[in-house]
């Protein structure tokens, strides 16, 4: 009855919560108040009782907390909306996660910009998907260039026909077929596939399927083998809103023929009586059933009249094309009357060129003849958003682009122009957004803006600078993984010299996301990477050559790196550069490798007698400086003397080389991408340790090298299994996208590895739950008890912490632990977090971890040993210890032993000792009695601390309930010099005097005398020590159980093989399914259950649970006695049990009696289940988050035609 | 010094593999440029990857001629620097006496040559744009430094600390935690101008008087026309200057 109600609700609910969140994230900074005096926390929990699909309210309000998340966590309300709210909580983890892998720098204003990058996507109505995608779509927009948003919806065989002349109608059947090299006989026929996206409609003669149930290896058809024509071959890529009309047209036969009219033909008006002036006009004979046609025409039908909200867009971008006024300006000079008013008076920007000429010679370069074909190409194709591909096009570019022109088909065959279709305003936006902000990325920018092709005119003045300026800067602002990468400034400010700012920011970021990926990130992956399959391409095809370089220790990349890092613009002269950024644009990275080889063959035999690296450079370099000169001076013909050098580069690199398809790229980088990720790896590997400071040096290189795998491996697991989650829960995508993006490109599409250290940025700090799963990696003891199945991973993984740095609320955990030991989770550990946390922000980086291990494995020496544990519990830092951290201790004890120290006691020789003192037959007789020794000291521990410790200030009972509501902590510590004596003498101020000291375990009285409440007592470090050392088996704890219990690099374990992988580079340790057992001493995995029928293990573990009970017990008297105390004193002592509590978590709440770890856990896991009642399970709401937008509202159809504007 | 006893007849011509690391910005291409060209541009464009040069220097008993490696100062470029100092003999690890980081920067590049390069690897750590910090008096930089211990006597609290005052705003490391550092570490320490060419060659000759005999090679191949254009390209004249570096060595 509810869902009904909220179905009536949720569209008022909707708009008025957008209205009103929406100011939340404006730049206005709020405080906590302000936040919860507008209801942010009713408001979080109205928000998740609408329906899941409504995703941008719940984006919305993710991004807000995620924005406020520092001042949130100090609000009860709100966190206690967290905990009631279990989708909210999975929302903010997700976030959290997908948000946070970010650079070293934890920078929470960063963390926002990628949270807005983020959302915004999903807010946009005109992107209903996100980043999930059905299986085919990578391809297909590889293919096409289109933007993220697009995915093949239809798909059908059919047949092109284009009408020879603009002003010639109708279709032309009979047609030459077969003529298609551009004879204008009697139209041109191709055959091929049609597509249908959300926003396109596309044409293309590479037949390859992209529908869903066409195989992986179909849709991957297209081999790359273009000939020239670029991926998307012959066709076109037609925005819907670009469409004007399209008719169905009367076929005899039983086939659906359309008849399409574009936005052309009628300078840029509207309305203007269409079709009238003969608009550019396709005519399209599907082949398919009766059915596929009519499916295929309602889904255009539809994406078409969602395709009108667009055209305003399109109008703007278009204005910024060239050709729109080269044509307008030619129908002008016709006298078309219908373009005067509304013709373009101003010719749009076309780069720096226009103010500071292009380079090059005009007349050399045949600029005007150049123009006048592309004019006359234009008006026959189409232009801008409208063109039509036909053999000449390509043929265009390869002869090199006008000036003029150049940038606008730039933007078009790389598929820039259309992500500026999708959003025209994003530049200006970005600056304006982030103006008056600082960054690294700009720091480095201003470095280079003066050193950037310092030679061109434009960039001697501020005119030029400042345009490279914004444009760098507005990328560094959308991209901060990325930022800036030196080349970037000299690729763009090539570009700006033909294109406007606008232009050259989405050019450089097509270039950064498919053109050159991983070129420019952080780790420079991409560019080592296509090195490497430089050199193995080098290898293939002129393996003499390859022999000599080998032989002559010439490293070859050393002089081709730079080719690919900035596109030849700094190697050749700019105009050819330019001519190779021609075809690059068009055809893709494969142009880049073509033309290297090339470079190589030509000079090939020069090469061969070089023997060092400068006589090979300097050939190089002259070679480069003399591509304007004829290839064959001395020739006869004079034809092929008029041949010049960079004529025949590109001859021999798309003839010679012809073979070179990007298919072949993407196989290599596939074959390589290891080799040159681990290598990264390893080299970030032994930086980072070398800079981990001071402390890193008392542990060794190995366990270095161990804790440095560790801990980036389980980042790295995490951040993959929470990927696989998200993955599994839309059906769709399966595990296709990830081959799929690696089949186009052969680099691993950074959103899936993202946590690899080769590939750029990635998380560098673990909260608190990565911190257990760390441990449970790496110690016995953070192993569960109770490991949670792995069926109910997918739904208990909402159950993440949400900020991961509050330890205040149910840090409960159950998320899927992956193949490792899912860990624990024990108020220890929660300790041990916190003072590695030096600077308390709620996560540690590796150097935390480093110096945390430093300290507990570092020392070999008891005392400190001793003194860092008390310290630990020493919570406020005073020297002392009160009685509920005493009990806390020997809690921590329990739990540390509670599987015992098997390999770490019997490694150590002072437990050898223990062992023959210990009568023993068997290992596992020695074991259990070593562990019932172990239980016995803990208890002789408990009570001897309480025996001598110091009667907290207070010793009269007036004061006694201050003591208890948690004044102790001022006490002044004087009483150490009574300690001598008071280890012999019954402390006077006990009031029972009835404990003895021989009893194994504390009787009742003696509990009973310790824990009242009327006593307050501490401990100091001295007295702990004392009773420590006064314990063989606590002091065996002391000496070097505790610091090895934690296991790091053994070179004792024995050579087993995945292990000793797993100290090489952490992708091995890091590897799923492998890792994490395999560094689990002994037990392995398996050692998490306690199955309590198993033989001697089970009995062990009895005893163990014993000891915990007895600790438990313990602990329960003494809130019997705190609760008795608290109804006496009337709740006085609030503030100190709120303390407690925060730190105790998990127990506080348990029922003290049947606490164990395992029951803590159960308990938590139950209590998760059923807090997940009536609330979306995890996997609907993953699937909202791709297809969550708003259905759009269904408009009118229009007469009889298809369509018609 | 290694050479002293060296063959004395027909200077042997050998080939020494330099590199030179730091972060960006800080003048090794113009270090680079000053050393081979004997010249000096404002606007540099940024190394990209490495730039290739070779220079040779002639020193009393041989001819040395340096393969110089210029990388890439940017930190994402760091990757790629193994490539680069591969089978390096020596290596030029420059700051920006200016920027404290670029000192930070060069300490992480020496640490990483000492474990990854070639073992015998001569390291000089470089402090350029010596000519900002235009109040050293020119004798308390070259002076104290080319003596080897002499810096390290040198300062009265007093006096030092007047000099450091003025330089304040411009000089940030200091010559003297420059020098001790490199001293610890075992490696030539210079402070140079690229722009005023302060130390430049002095660098370079030290260096090449640090290199064992043993480790040269001699010139690599036949080498043939290329090569010996390179060289007669490179070659400038370096008697002046080559005199005062020997003392750079101390070792
Ligand atoms: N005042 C002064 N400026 C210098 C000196 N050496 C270099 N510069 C300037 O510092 C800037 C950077 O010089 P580069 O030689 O390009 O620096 P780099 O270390 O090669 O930089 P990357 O190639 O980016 O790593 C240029 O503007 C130089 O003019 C110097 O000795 N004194
Ligand atoms: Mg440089």
């Amino acid at each position: 009855m509810y869902a009904i109600g909220d179905k009536y609700i949720v569209p008022a609910l909707k708009e008025h919560a957008r209205r009103k969140f929406k100011r939340y994230t404006t730049e206005e900074e709020m405080t906590v108040s302000e936040l919860m005096e507008h209801g942010f926390d009713q408001a979080v929990k109205l928000v998740y009782t609408t329906p899941p699909n409504y995703r941008p309210l719940r984006n919305l309000v993710v991004k807000i907390a995620f924005k406020y998340q520092a001042i949130l966590v100090s609000s009860e309300s709100f966190l206690e909306a967290i905990e009631s709210t279990p989708a909210f909580r999975r929302d903010l983890f997700l976030f959290r996660l997908t948000e946070t892998s970010s650079n070293a720098m934890f920078n929470l204003s960063s963390l926002v910009q990628k949270a807005q990058q983020f959302i915004d996507p999903t807010l946009s109505p005109l992107n209903p998907g996100s980043d999930r995608r059905p299986s085919k779509a990578t391809l297909f927009r590889s293919q096409f260039r289109l933007p993220a948003s697009q995915n093949p919806l239809q798909e059908i065989t059919a047949e092109l026909t284009l009408a020879p002349h603009h002003t010639q109608r109708g279709p032309q059947n009979e047609g030459s077929r077969g003529e298609k090299d551009g004879t204008r006989v009697q139209g041109n026929h191709y055959v091929g596939k049609l597509h249908l996206s959300e926003q396109y409609l596309l044409f293309s003669t590479q037949g390859s399927s992209f529908l869903n149930t066409a195989s992986l290896s179909a849709s991957s058809a297209f081999t790359g083998q273009t000939h020239g024509a670029g991926p998307a071959g012959n066709g076109f890529i037609l925005p819907l809103c670009a469409i004007r009309r399209v008719e169905r047209l009367p076929t005899h036969s039983y086939m659906f023929a359309l008849a399409i009219t574009t936005w052309n033909g009628s300078g840029d008006g509207k309305g203007k009586g269409s079709g009238s002036s003969g608009g550019q006009k396709l005519t399209i004979q599907m082949a398919g059933s009766r059915q596929q046609c009519e499916r295929f025409c309602d889904g255009l039908k539809k994406g078409l009249r969602e395709g009108v909200k667009e055209v305003e867009n399109l109008r703007a971008v278009v204005s910024e094309c060239y050709s729109e006024f080269l044509l307008s300006e030619l129908s002008d000079e016709k006298g078309g009357p219908e373009n005067h008013d509304s013709g373009m008076r101003e010719p749009p920007d076309t780069g720096l060129g226009k103010i500071y000429k292009y380079p090059g010679n005009v007349r050399k370069l045949r600029d005007a003849t150049k123009m006048r074909l592309w004019r006359e190409e234009m008006k026959e194709n189409g232009r801008n958003a409208t063109l039509v591909r036909q053999p000449t096009f390509h043929k265009l570019i390869r002869v090199g682009l006008p000036n003029r022109l150049r940038g606008e088909i730039w933007e078009l065959t790389s598929g820039s122009f259309f992500e500026r279709l999708q959003n025209p305003k994003l530049f200006e936006e970005t600056l304006k957004k982030y103006e008056g902000r600082e960054s690294l990325a700009i720091d480095e920018i201003e470095k280079d803006l003066n050193r950037s092709l310092p030679e061109y005119p434009g960039f001697q003045e501020e005119e030029g600078i400042g345009r490279l300026r914004r444009v760098l800067t507005a990328y560094s602002w959308i991209n901060p993984d990325v930022g800036y990468c030196q080349a970037m400034n000299i690729v763009v400010a090539a570009l700006l010299i033909y294109m406007s700012e606008s232009q050259a920011f989405f050019l450089l970021s097509v270039l950064c996301n498919t053109l050159l990926p991983g070129y420019y990130s952080q780790t420079m992956y991409g560019t080592l990477l296509d090195q490497r399959v430089f050199e193995s391409l080098v290898e293939k095809t002129m393996p003499i050559l390859w022999e000599h370089l080998v032989r002559s220790d010439i490293q070859l990349s050393v002089v081709s790196l730079p080719w690919f890092l900035s596109l030849y613009i700094n190697s050749m002269p700019l105009i050819f550069a330019f001519r190779v950024l021609d075809v690059f644009f068009l055809e893709g990275p494969k142009v880049l490798f073509q033309i290297g080889l090339a470079i190589l063959r030509i000079n090939g035999e020069e090469l061969l007698d070089a023997t060092d690296d400068g006589t090979f450079i300097s050939i190089l370099k002259s070679y480069f400086s003399r591509l304007d000169e004829s290839a064959h001076p001395n020739s006869e013909n004079p034809k092929l003397r008029a041949v010049t050098r960079f004529q025949e580069l590109m001859v021999v690199a798309f003839k010679e080389f012809t073979g070179i398809t990007q298919n072949t790229i993407s196989e290599q980088r596939a074959k390589h991408k290891d080799a040159v990720l681990d290598s990264i790896e390893s080299f970030a590997k032994r930086t980072s340790i070398r800079n981990l400071g001071p402390e890193s040096k008392r542990l060794s290189s190995n366990d270095l090298g161990f804790i440095y795998d560790r801990f980036y491996g389980v980042l790295y697991e995490r951040q993959q299994r929470l990927q696989t989650i998200q993955a599994e829960a839309d059906r769709k995508t399966k595990n296709a996208r990830t081959k799929a993006t690696e089949v186009v490109t052969g680099v691993p599409s950074n959103t899936v590895e993202t946590g690899r250290v080769g590939l750029g940025p990635s998380a560098t700090q673990m909260d608190y739950d990565t911190f257990r799963e760390f441990l449970a990696g790496i110690t016995r003891w953070a192993v569960t008890d109770s490991p949670s199945t792995p069926l109910q991973d997918s739904q208990s993984e909402k159950q993440h912490s949400y900020f991961g740095n509050s330890l205040k609320g149910r840090p409960v955990n159950l998320s899927p632990w992956g193949a490792g030991p899912e860990p624990t989770d024990h108020e220890f550990m929660k300790r041990l977090f916190q003072k590695w946390d030096k600077d308390n922000t709620g996560a540690l980086t590796l150097q935390n971890v480093v110096a945390g291990f430093a300290q507990v494995k570092g020392t070999k020496d008891i005392m400190s040993n001793i003194s860092y544990f008390f310290e630990l519990y020493d919570d406020d830092g005073d020297g002392k210890v009160d009685r509920e951290g005493i009990l806390r201790i020997s809690e921590a004890l329990l739990f540390l032993s509670r599987r015992g120290f098997e390999r770490s006691l019997s490694s150590s020789p002072s437990m050898n000792d223990l062992q023959t003192q210990v009568s023993s037959e068997t290992r596992e007789g020695r074991r259990e009695n070593r562990d019932e020794q172990f239980l016995s000291s803990v208890s002789a521990f408990i009570r001897r601390c309480f025996e001598y410790a110091d009667p907290d200030q207070q010793r009269t009972e007036g004061e006694v309930k201050e003591a208890a509501a948690g004044i102790d902590n001022f006490s002044i510590g004087d009483d150490e010099d009574d300690l001598l004596d008071l280890g012999n003498n019954e402390k006077p101020t006990s009031p029972k005097k009835s404990q003895s000291p021989q009893t194994p375990r504390p009787n009742q009285a003696a509990a009973n005398a310790a824990l009242d409440p009327n006593n307050p007592l501490f401990i100091t470090l001295p007295t702990f020590r004392m009773v420590i050392l006064a314990d063989e088996v606590l002091e065996n704890f002391f000496d070097s159980a505790f610091s090895n219990s934690f296991k790091l690099f053994d070179p004792s374990i024995p050579s087993s093989t995945s292990l000793s992988a797993n100290l090489t580079t952490f992708s091995n340790a890091g590897a799923p399914g492998r890792g994490s057992n395999v560094t689990l001493p002994v037990g392995g995995a398996s050692a998490g259950v306690a199955a309590p029928g198993k033989g001697i293990r089970g009995m062990l573990d009895n005893i163990v649970s014993d000891g915990m009970r007895v600790a438990a017990e313990v602990r329960r008297r003494m809130d019997e006695a705190q609760r008795e105390l608290d109804r006496a004193a009337t709740g006085r002592d609030e503030d100190s049990e709120d303390e407690h509590d925060d730190l105790r978590t998990p127990r506080g709440k348990g029922d003290p009696e049947t606490r164990s770890v395992m029951d803590t856990d159960r308990e938590l896991l139950e209590g998760a289940e059923t807090a997940d009642v009536g609330v979306s399970k995890p996997v609907e709401n993953l699937m909202d988050r791709e297809i969550g937008a708003p259905a759009p509202v269904a408009e009118s159809t229009k007469g009889e035609e298809l369509f018609e504007r | 010094m290694a050479d002293t006893g060296a063959a004395s007849a027909p200077k042997p011509s050998s080939s020494v593999k330099l590199v030179l690391l730091g972060e960006a910005a800080v003048g090794k291409s113009s270090l680079v440029m000053r050393f081979v060209n004997n010249d000096f541009q404002e606007n540099k464009e940024p190394t990209i990857g490495a730039a290739f040069l070779t220079q040779k220097i002639s020193l009393s008993t041989r001819t040395i001629k340096f393969e110089i490696w210029d990388t890439a100062g940017q930190e994402r470029f760091a990757s790629l620097a193994p490539m680069y100092y591969r089978n390096a003999q020596a290596a030029l690890v420059v700051y920006d006496i200016t920027k404290p980081s670029s000192f930070t920067k060069a300490q992480h590049w020496v640490s990483e040559l000492q474990r990854q390069a070639s073992p015998n690897i001569v390291i000089a750590v470089v402090g350029n744009k010596a000519d900002l910090a235009s109040n050293d008096p020119p004798p308390s930089t070259s002076a104290p430094i080319s003596d080897g211990d002499g810096i390290v006597a040198v300062p009265t609290d007093g006096g030092e600390g007047e000099l450091e005052d003025e330089e304040e705003t411009i000089r940030k490391v200091p010559v003297r935690t420059a020098k001790a550092y490199a001293d610890e570490e075992k490696a030539l320490f210079f402070e140079t101008s690229a722009k005023t060419g302060h130390n430049v060659a002095e660098v370079f000759t030290a260096i090449a008087n640090q290199i064992p005999e043993t480790a040269l090679k001699g010139p690599r191949g036949a080498g043939g026309a290329q090569t010996q254009r390179t060289e007669e390209r490179g070659r400038v004249d370096l008697g002046v200057r080559e005199s005062g570096a020997k003392e750079g060595c101390a070792c």
